[in-house]
């Protein structure tokens, strides 16, 4: 792969928890690179690190050594650029605000480029053109989930940073989010000017349905184990929970994970 | 009769009904007691004849306790303002939390009536030392809730905003100050009262006006049931200020969960 080909690269990555009693090392050496306008994802037991790595990607987080660029810059940059979406387990919506002030937030943050985007569409994006006028209190878990996500997008990122968001939703309402997120992350343009997303997940299945790679991440302090590109065809549907391919990268996921740290 | 009137019958019988059963029940074994022992009214009035002794002048009591509600909240003002401009600063800055929490401390463990003698000897005996004690008393509680307050954000939220570069500015509009809102409304609940404390103990010391200065005299010259009257009415503004801090919580804090979990 060439370099200008990436969107985001991480060199030598190593983040150290100083604050404890004793210095937690939570990964090592952490290297890799998502193309622009891939979904990847990274699978790791809970532990590993996956969490801190995508906060440190996203600026939130200085690591203890190594750097991240995206588009040959510090994440910082990216963030002044307001091309960085997040979403987090929980929505971390504001409760005083209706759903189309919550997605209109990061607008109304300073310096904000308003690249035309109109809350409205993005409500319908995410199927909740009739809810704009809710509160989140009056919505279900997925329906907040769902708010977060647009208030991701307002800003039209070029990359999209997810750490398990779906992971607080009941099983029915996270499968049906899955194949929802890449119903939203195809509509938004043409294959090659897509988002990049990293997606963080702890769930084999998601992490196949949703990626074009998946990068796995094991042991304590985590480590890179393993870069599996995932050649299932797009648009996905459900079905191919069931097919041959999916339980092969299923069994071979499995088999990478076995003897993870509790 | 319609739903909507036989719920509100309904509330009042439930909600009403109670408390209403409860304080006539003090007030009737108060007034059998005083005059089965017959206790002097230089003593300890009955109920009735304090109501005597209010509805002979109800506008004077009235009139007094303006003046006591008018020190209380201008000193509330005053002293919330003070306070939560200072949980502005303190929440951005650790040294200048470490540096005043101490301080604010120190003042919150002391008996601040006990300073009501100086403040007439710097302020003399108009409204201000009034004013000025009553903002002592609200400072404290108003200063920690709302520092709490301005703290207690969502992280999320607050990543999210960072992710974006907002400014310390947006970030304190947009998510700490309304964040603080039940922070700041309960601390109200505590600093209102306080305030009327503050400022009808002001008047003992000073002045010629206000419920303080009422109770004060009633009790020197042995009126026993206008002091009472006053201190009923101190109740009754207590209670007033209540009921209004609850409207108020209603109105703006319909979000947040301790005012969803009652509806």
């Amino acid at each position: 792969m060439a370099n200008e080909t990436q969107h985001v690269r991480l060199h030598g990555l190593s983040h150290v928890f100083a604050d404890g009693r004793e210095p937690l090392r939570v990964f090592d050496d952490v290297s890799t690179g998502m193309p622009r306008g891939q979904f990847t994802s990274i699978i790791g037991p809970s532990g590993c690190g996956k969490s801190t790595l995508l906060r440190i990607v996203g600026g939130l987080l200085e690591p203890s050594a190594g750097e991240v660029r995206i588009d040959g810059a510090r994440p910082r940059a990216a963030q002044r650029r307001h091309d960085i979406g997040i979403v987090f387990q929980e929505p971390a919506l504001l409760p005083w605000r209706t759903v189309a002030a919550n997605v209109r937030l990061p607008l109304e943050i300073d310096g904000a480029r308003r690249r035309g985007t109109d809350v409205e569409s993005l409500l319908d994006l995410v199927g909740l053109g009739e809810f704009r006028d809710y509160y989140p209190h009056q919505l279900s878990g997925g329906m907040r989930q769902r708010v977060a996500i647009a208030r991701a997008l307002a800003v039209d990122p070029a990359l999209l940073l997810m750490d398990e968001p779906f992971g607080a939703l009941d099983e029915i309402t996270r499968t049906a989010m899955r194949y929802e997120l890449l119903r939203i992350w195809a509509s938004q343009a043409e294959a090659a000017t897509r988002k990049t997303v990293l997606f963080v997940t702890h769930s084999i299945t998601e992490a196949i349905v949703m990626s074009d790679r998946i990068v796995v991440i094991n042991g304590r302090p985590g480590r890179i184990v393993a870069d599996v590109a995932v050649e299932l065809p797009r648009p996905r549907t459900q079905e191919i929970e069931r097919s041959a391919p999916f339980l092969d990268y299923a069994d071979h996921l499995r088999s990478l994970l076995v003897g993870a740290v509790a | 009769m319609n739903g909507r009137l036989r719920g509100i019958v309904r509330g009042l019988v439930t909600y009403g009904l109670p408390p209403a059963i409860a304080f006539a029940v003090v007030i009737g074994a108060w007034e059998a007691y005083v005059s089965w022992r017959d206790v002097s009214i230089l003593v300890v009035p009955a109920p009735s004849d304090v109501w005597e002794r209010f509805v002979d002048d109800p506008g004077y009591f009235w009139e007094q306790g303006w003046w006591t509600l008018y020190e209380a909240t201008l000193g509330l003002i005053f002293g919330t303002t003070v306070a939560v401009a200072l949980a502005i600063v303190m929440a951005h800055s650790r040294p200048v939390e470490r540096g005043l929490l101490p301080l604010a401390i120190a003042m919150k463990v002391t008996p601040l009536v006990a300073i009501g003698p100086v403040l007439i000897v710097i302020f003399g005996f108009g409204t201000t030392p009034k004013i000025f004690l009553a903002a002592l008393l609200c400072f404290f509680p108003m200063l920690v809730n709302a520092l709490t307050g301005f703290r207690d954000v969502d992280p999320g939220a607050l990543e999210f905003m960072r992710s974006l570069r907002a400014s310390p500015w947006s970030i304190f509009w947009k998510l700490r100050a309304p964040s603080s809102l039940p922070y700041v409304i309960s601390a109200l609940r505590i600093t209102y009262p306080l305030a009327l404390v503050g400022a009808v103990i002001a008047e003992w010391f000073t002045g010629n006006r206000g419920l303080g200065y009422v109770v004060y005299s009633a009790a020197q010259n042995l009126r026993t049931p206008e002091l009472f009257s006053a201190i009923a009415v101190l109740a009754l503004i207590g209670v007033a200020i209540n009921i209004a801090l609850s409207l108020l919580e209603r109105r703006l804090l319909f979000w947040h969960e301790s005012v969803r979990s009652t509806r």
